[in-house]
């Protein structure tokens, strides 16, 4: 384990794990002295009922706590316009605290709104960065209905600028939510073909939050725990949505990849994500899917050492012993390549294995190879690349880019290597 | 007890320190004047930044500090350590002393002192990357291959920079920086 010589680690979300989880929401409500919730959240989880579910929930105490407001109309892309308007009705209808309920979307498109009403303000774009924030905001209880963007646990929140084709990200302490309420209700109803990306984005924050360069002991010991879990159940309840104690894990595994990442960040996989889900709209566990074994590949005369080590989590302590330590780097990424093809095959196809694949709900290509170059300059500017172990010029983002398009490994004899520092010579 | 026994302790100045961060930070600003009016990636680079981009790159809590933004014309110019009177529209602190010693005798590079959360950046994160690229430039050009590398994650190879434009840009902007045009 690598000690840095100095880091920072904060974890304080309050979490509350179990199958009927959510019933605790009126005491917990209570305990963040907030009487007038506003949930938010989107269509998809509307119509499945889960909205009913929190409902039943606070009506076991509906003497002192109201739902003032539903808004449930975030878009799957969260977008400053959206935050804006749903600050305008937590406002009109004098609500005192969020509840967010659904994936990355609500859940930071809530942040987002959090931001707006506690500081009173009218243009979100003045907080994006970090340390804008000064002071605490209003109570956001965070319910997740994918086991994927780990946002219940994180103090970051990324919105889209449309209209500069950018995905925004607003770093801060005051953004964790003051409770994760993790409930595998919420998260048996989620698609197979849904599933599968939103876990390998877990796995991608658990991945890469270990092998990059902001890693520390405490979110080394959440990735690999995520990880573990992730590689346990993930395929046992793509085919078997109804596997709800897989579903619990997932949902653990999720938050603790949350943890770690939002305490060492991420790498170039996200630099090249959201710049990909900026340009061309595709969800960001499918981009995640795919590009996770191309970064890991990309900085392995980096980290080979780190990436050998994820081995263990991924496969198992009998294989990780019965491979030799050189081998262990590829044989890692070997295993989340296959990892990937085992869900396409249990997702009939759906799950996206390279971006020439990734088709829109009309079978439409999102990703045209004209695209790869506006892709790779936006990247450029995403804050992630400070993170990545490896410099990424306009060129070398490009590349990967290619590669992933095409479906083929990187020729490692192309990248252009700075100082080699992995302990394993892979 | 007689207060006036135990003085109230003082923290040091750590003036030898300072100064060479103010020292460092100075050539550095009228090189990023000068780099700009000589290399065209760094120009390039720089007139992407906003019209109104000003950067403040200081220790905390009260300097030293180094402004670089945009004149009239949107050229790249050094606009000295005093904030006052000035928007500064990118805030990249470190956080004390120590971390900027460690930064900028290079014995940590700056991708390693964003990750160890030696910095605090308020502003946009777009213009934080942009200004990390250009930084990177310009050490490029100052130092030695030798010192730059503890830098920079990759050092450029030939092919990508060539030796005659290393040297002559280095010239270039060392003498630029000295004379101040």
């Amino acid at each position: 384990m690598e000690m840095p010589s100095y880091y920072e680690f904060c974890s304080r979300v309050k979490t509350v794990s179990g199958h009927n989880a959510l019933d605790k929401i009126p005491s917990l409500l209570k305990s963040l002295n907030a009487k007038r919730p506003m949930i938010i959240t989107d269509k998809g989880v509307t119509s499945v009922g889960l909205i009913d579910i929190v409902k039943d929930a606070m009506s076991k105490d509906s003497n002192e706590i109201e739902i003032a407001s539903i808004f449930d109309d975030v878009p799957p892309d969260s977008d400053v316009k959206t935050v804006n308007e749903i600050a305008k009705v937590y406002k009109e209808n004098k609500c005192d605290s969020i509840i967010a309920v659904g994936g990355g979307s609500p859940m930071d498109t809530a942040k987002g709104v959090n931001i707006l009403v506690s500081e009173n303000a009218t243009d979100l774009m003045k907080f994006t960065g970090a340390g804008a924030l000064k002071k605490k905001l209003k109570p956001l209880i965070a319910v997740p209905t994918t086991s994927g963007t780990g946002s219940e646990m994180t103090l970051v929140a990324v919105i889209a600028d449309h209209e500069k084709s950018l995905k925004m990200p607003f770093t801060s302490y005051f953004l964790l939510p003051d409770i994760a309420l993790l409930d595998s209700r919420m998260t048996k109803t989620l698609p197979p073909f849904l599933t599968a990306p939103t876990a390998i984005d877990a796995l991608t924050h658990a991945c890469e939050a270990y092998t990059c360069l902001g890693k520390n002991p405490l979110s080394d010991s959440a990735a690999l725990s995520a990880i573990d879990l992730i590689s346990k159940n993930i395929l046992n309840v793509v085919k078997n949505p109804n596997d709800i104690e897989g579903r619990l894990a997932l949902a653990n595994a999720s938050s603790l990849a949350g943890i770690a990442f939002s305490n060492s960040m991420v790498g170039m996989v996200h630099t090249i994500g959201h710049a990909t889900g900026g340009v061309c709209h595709v969800p960001h566990g499918v981009v995640m899917s795919i590009l996770l074994p191309y970064g890991l590949e990309y900085n392995l005369h980096k980290t080979g050492h780190l990436t050998g080590e994820l081995l263990f989590a991924l496969a198992g302590s009998e294989v990780y012993n019965k491979t030799p330590l050189k081998e262990r780097p590829l044989k890692a990424i070997a295993y989340i390549r296959q990892l990937n093809d085992d869900l396409n095959k249990a997702t009939n196809g759906r799950h996206a294995v390279y971006l020439k694949d990734v088709l829109d709900r009309d079978g439409n290509q999102m990703v045209p190879f004209e695209k790869l170059s506006d892709i790779a300059a936006t990247a450029q500017n995403d804050g992630s690349i400070f993170y990545n172990p490896e410099e990424l010029a306009l060129d070398d983002i490009l590349m990967v880019l290619k590669h992933a398009w095409e479906g083929t490994p990187i020729d490692r004899t192309k990248i252009k290597k700075g100082k080699k520092t992995s302990k394993v010579k892979v | 007890m007689k207060i006036e026994q135990y003085p109230e302790i003082k923290p040091g100045k750590k003036r030898i320190k300072s100064t060479y961060i103010s020292v460092f930070l100075w050539i550095t600003g009228r090189a990023i004047q000068a780099a700009y009016r000589t290399d065209k990636d760094i120009k390039k680079e720089f007139d992407s930044l906003p019209d109104d981009y000003l950067v403040n790159l200081h220790i905390a809590p009260n300097g030293p500090n180094m402004l670089v933004g945009k004149d009239k014309k949107g050229k790249a110019k050094y606009m000295g350590w005093n904030t006052k009177g000035k928007k500064v529209t990118l805030d990249m602190s470190i956080k004390n002393i120590e971390a900027g010693i460690l930064i900028f005798t290079f014995q940590e590079g700056t991708a390693l002192g964003f990750a160890h959360d030696r910095f605090i950046v308020t502003g946009d994160l777009v213009d934080a990357a942009k200004t990390a690229r250009i930084l990177d430039l310009v050490e490029f050009y100052l130092l030695p291959k030798i010192i730059t590398k503890l830098a920079v994650k990759r050092y450029p190879k030939w092919s990508q920079i060539s030796p005659i434009r290393k040297y002559i840009g280095r010239v270039l902007i060392y003498t630029r920086l000295i004379l101040g045009f």
